[in-house]
């Protein structure tokens, strides 16, 4: 989630409220507070709120939370005579573009600060890393109207910022910072969306770099804003931008967009109307509230409203980009009445509650063990097969057996694991240091051929453990569980030959024990014998249903 | 009342008269460890007295028996300025170690620099020589200090101790029974006896109690609390389809959360239930008949049937609601979770989540809110408040606080009522109420834990140190 930076001095001049009352409030709009600092703080605003990307934005916000500035605010931008022609060629590449231009906007440190924020939030978020979205600012003194919006070849050239020699698009995607960092966006493409004025010159390479020549400077008055990319997100990230430079005092004029087949005037600035019945309000809040009190409450979240005979007429600000259902403004109703102010009620809903057999189950063996006298542990489910197979000496196949990861992070997580005793011969290596004789279990999920099963393992370490011990142990922890068993000799390469058996219940191995082999204690570095078992608690016992 | 230890020593050293470990050993027999033992044993009933003497002894170092045989390097320059030399640079010629010359003697007050020539203040004695001469010849002078922060002399410090009878108690010294035997018991030979009386402040060796694991007592709380509040326990496998974890909650396709970097994906795919598919597939297009816009664009039905390693237990919860869609549901899941996530204190790739969720027809926000103030208040903690949140299947969304001592209000989870968009694809009949928090979380309020990995890379140092007590609440 974006976190933007609010200057106290410019925060304070736009809300006109002091810090501290604004410190107060702002968390109760929707917002985590990273940091305060003397002159700034730094705030987590929530994805569904780009809106609240910039200072302008959250003072427009706040002077309605704080009820001095009300209900909907209009944009009216002036109709321009400005165009951009779109040609076939990008319309498989990156097909759409909207524009504004912004007039008579002093370009202070201030502003071009809160426009690069806003423009790198927008980015990551609605622009997904500008893949879906892009947005280049300019001066427009330097294009020359109307515009084209086409697509090139790799030889195209043109100076791009920050540099001062002529580029082709080749070099720019090769050796330019931007061009090298946004590349992928373009990747397997043979021509390129360009943006070219009337002159034949470029003054962008969505979603790359703008050229050198529209650059922004502190003499600039006018802007152009482009935004391209591929759906309505593009209109999204306009109608937030230049509400923001109309909050500042900025003109907006609209710009035309000439496709091969339409045009569209940008940006629309026109509010949209929903209607919200009464009931469902009181319904999903679950407490009655008054029609004055929701009216009060969208107008401090700054939607317009009308009382109709069953409910509410709202009218939903261009800048709102998250509102898609009903629900989305009873949530800015709750808000705007506030969540401190409503009264939390127990449900009556009333069921009877239930234990899962899984945890019955594995409640009953945990007991079982702590009365031996070994002590649990819980251990990660993700291993590697390094430790879970090749360090027993045993094997086993993806998928038949264990799951692997697609994308693993460390060779330590490669795979889920298929049974629990190599983590606790594992947890023994680790604690080498500590006094002995130790004993340790872990009953939990393994997971076999993609469903989870119960699984019991104990271990236990000392300069005299043996067979005898641990099959003590497993005779006791059988005879607890009340099952007939039968050991029977394995051929467990985790364990010494002839000192490990399967735990054999109606003719069906459901486990094993043994002596830990020392080929296997050599790989985990342990210097004390090891004895261990484990036992399929899902093959004997019914463990529930899992979803 | 002495030990058969204390009366075989006693008996046999002599009173009044010094012996040191290794006599009073071969004298009574006893070894030496066993000798010091007893010595203090009788020591503490007044009818010992054990002496501790440390021997002291020096030896000349390398360089120490340099400088007794050419003499000190001050002495050397001190005799070349009386001689006349008096520039530092004709000096240096002349010697090797003018610097620490030089140094030792401006040290001593007996000369100093002026431009570049010495200047004598004083004439000097030099008592080093004498002294160094004395050690090597085997005796412990006074005042070496110097010489042993020279590194001219070494000290060799020897213990030893001696142990002196005071008294032998004047009463016959009487067996006593050390061991209580069965032998003993059944010939009744005890009867009479006196049993050796033991030093009951001695500690014994340590052992440990078997016990559970602390975070599980935690967990075993939380589940207390969510089936007395009368919730059924579900619980589901790890590996689930997107389709369950991220669809089906109304999460775009491209949501950044649904990218490889954030969640474990496996390389394999599962069949749908062909209903709930068609339906959530309608919704994220164009919101069905939901009432809601949609995402638009297209939605693809392998992105849905791609297995992750589920990212939340919601996964579970959403998936148990549409096997039973008819209120009034109660249900609950703690489980394991995944995220894609390099370890470190506060993060890890797997832990565990705590749910709950609530389906009923007149149920709102506010019941939602009542439900996690009795769930924290259950927990213990008293002051609850709520800020207003945001997650992708949740409207409203809520972060509930609670209040710590000496941490302030802390943000516990969160909550919210499953979305329009997410209940009415998979045929749920009301509103769904959901909360859910970071089982880490909790363990490192109530353990006081700073580092999370603690909990799933046991230190048995640690989980045989918390005492079961303080697991307690």
């Amino acid at each position: 989630m974006p976190v933007v930076t609010l200057y106290w001095d410019e925060l304070e001049k736009l809300v006109g409220v002091d810090r501290e009352r604004i410190l107060e409030k702002l968390p109760m709009l929707g917002c985590d507070i990273e940091r305060v600092e003397e002159d700034h703080l730094d705030v987590e605003f929530f994805p569904n709120r780009p809106d609240l990307y910039s200072v302008e934005g959250v003072a427009r916000a706040l002077r309605g939370f704080f009820g001095i500035e009300t209900g909907i605010k209009r944009y009216q931008p002036k109709k321009g005579d400005w165009k951009i022609f779109v040609e076939e060629s990008v319309l498989a590449i990156r097909p759409r573009i909207v524009g504004c231009i912004v007039r008579n906007l002093k370009m202070s440190d201030e502003v071009v600060r809160s426009v690069m924020q806003i423009q790198e939030d927008l980015h990551w978020t609605i622009g997904r890393n500008r893949r879906k979205m892009a947005i280049g600012v300019h001066d427009l003194s330097k294009i020359e109207f109307p515009l084209t919006y086409r697509a090139v070849k790799s030889d195209f050239s043109f100076v791009p910022l920050d540099f001062d020699e002529t580029m082709t698009v080749k070099e720019i995607l090769e050796k330019h910072p931007k061009g090298i960092q946004f590349r992928f966006i373009l990747e397997g493409k043979d021509s390129y969306p360009m943006i070219v004025d009337a002159t034949g010159s470029a003054i962008s390479f969505p979603p790359i770099i703008n050229a050198e020549k529209t650059r922004v400077t502190e003499k600039t008055m006018d802007l152009f804003i482009d935004v391209t990319g591929f759906d309505e997100n593009v209109d999204k990230a306009l109608k937030i931008i230049s509400a923001m430079f109309y909050d500042r005092g900025g003109e907006i004029e609209t710009v035309e967009v000439v496709y091969p087949d339409r045009t569209e005037i940008t940006p629309d600035m026109g509010t949209r109307e929903i209607f919200v019945e009464r009931d469902e309000v009181v319904s999903l809040l679950g407490f009655e509230i008054n029609d004055e009190e929701v009216v009060a409450a969208l107008e401090k979240m700054r939607f317009g409203v009308r009382l109709g005979e069953k409910g509410f007429h709202v009218e939903v600000p261009c800048y709102r980009a998250d509102i898609m259902h009903t629900w989305d403004i009873i949530e800015d109703i709750a808000i705007g009445y506030g969540y401190d102010r409503i009264i939390p009620e127990y449900p009556k809903t009333s069921t009877i509650g239930n234990t899962h057999k899984w945890n019955d189950v594995r409640d009953m063996v945990r007991e079982i063990m702590i009365g031996l006298g070994f002590t649990e542990v819980i251990t990660f489910t993700l291993r590697s097969e390094r430790v879970q197979y090749d360090y027993m000496g045993r094997t086993a196949k993806p998928w038949e057996v264990y799951v692997p990861v697609e994308h693993p992070l460390t060779e330590e997580h490669r795979i889920i694991r298929s049974s629990i005793l190599p983590s606790l011969i594992e947890v023994l290596s680790l604690n080498k240091h500590h006094i002995m004789p130790q004993r340790i279990f872990e009953a939990g999920d393994v997971v076999v051929a993609r469903k989870n099963r119960l699984s019991l393992a104990g271990a236990i370490t000392h300069s005299k453990a043996n067979f005898s011990e641990i099959r003590s142990v497993v005779q006791a922890v059988m005879h607890e569980l009340d099952l007939g068993w039968e050991a029977e000799e394995s051929d467990d390469r985790a364990f010494i030959e002839g000192r490990s058996a399967s735990i054999v219940v109606d003719g069906k191995s459901i486990g094993c024990f043994g002596e830990i082999n020392p080929e296997v204690l050599e790989k985990f570095q342990i210097t004390n014998p090891v004895v261990g078992f484990e036992i399929d608690l899902s093959a004997i016992f019914d463990v529930g249903d899992l979803i | 009342m002495l030990s058969p230890m204390e009366i075989t020593l006693i008996k046999s050293l002599e009173e009044g008269k010094d012996y040191d470990l290794e006599q009073a050993a071969k004298i009574s027999g006893l070894n030496k460890d066993a000798v010091l033992k007893a010595s203090y044993l009788l020591q503490e009933k007044g009818l010992a007295e054990v002496k501790v003497v440390k021997d002291i002894s020096y030896r000349l170092t390398d360089e120490g028996e340099k400088y007794l045989s050419e003499g000190l390097p001050e002495e050397r320059l001190y005799s070349l300025i009386k001689q006349g030399v008096d520039s530092i640079d004709q000096a240096k010629k002349e010697m090797k170690d003018f610097g620490i010359a030089i140094g030792w003697l401006r040290k001593k007050g007996i000369a100093k620099i002026e431009g570049k020539k010495i200047v004598l203040l004083k004439d000097a004695d030099f008592r080093e020589k004498e002294l160094l001469k004395k050690i090597d010849d085997g005796e412990t002078p006074e005042g070496v200090d110097e010489l042993i922060r020279r590194k001219l002399v070494s000290v060799d410090e020897k213990k030893e101790i001696f142990v002196r009878i005071l008294k032998k108690p004047s009463a016959e010294i009487k067996d006593v029974i050390k061991d209580l035997t069965p032998d003993i018991l059944i010939s009744g030979s005890w009867k009479g006896k006196e049993f050796l009386k033991y030093d009951v402040r001695i500690p014994s060796k340590t052992i440990f109690t078997a016990k559970y694991h602390p975070y599980e007592k935690i967990v075993a709380e939380c589940r207390k609390i969510f089936l007395e509040m009368g919730f059924t326990e579900i619980k589901g496998s790890f590996v689930q389809s997107s389709f369950w974890n991220f669809d089906a909650l109304f999460q775009p396709q491209d949501h950044p959360a649904r990218d490889m970097q954030d969640t474990f994906y496996l390389d394999a795919y599962e069949d749908l239930d062909d209903d709930f598919v068609e339906k959530v597939k309608r919704t994220h297009i164009d919101g069905w008949k939901t009432g809601s816009t949609g995402w638009g664009g297209d939605w693809s039905l392998d992105t849905a049937r791609k297995l992750v390693l589920r990212t939340h237990t919601t996964a579970i919860t959403i998936h148990y609601l549409a096997m039973n869609p008819e209120p009034p549901v109660k249900a609950f899941c703690i489980d394991r979770v995944y995220r894609r996530e390099s370890i470190d204190a506060t993060h890890l790739p797997e832990f565990d989540q705590l749910e709950g969720v609530l389906l009923d027809k007149d149920v709102g926000f506010r019941h939602l809110l009542g439900l996690l103030r009795e769930f924290f208040l259950k927990m213990g903690f008293e002051d609850v408040r709520f800020r207003p949140g945001y997650f992708p299947y949740t409207e409203p969304s809520v972060e509930p606080e609670v209040y710590v001592d000496g941490l302030g209000w802390v943000e516990l989870g969160g909550a919210g009522v499953f979305r329009k968009e997410v209940t009415e694809p998979l045929g749920i009949k009301g509103k769904v109420l959901a909360w859910g928090l970071g089982m880490g979380r909790l363990a490192m309020l109530r353990l006081g834990m700073k580092d999370l990995r603690k909990l799933y890379q046991p230190d048995l140092g640690w989980l045989r140190e918390i005492p079961v007590s303080r697991l307690r609440w």
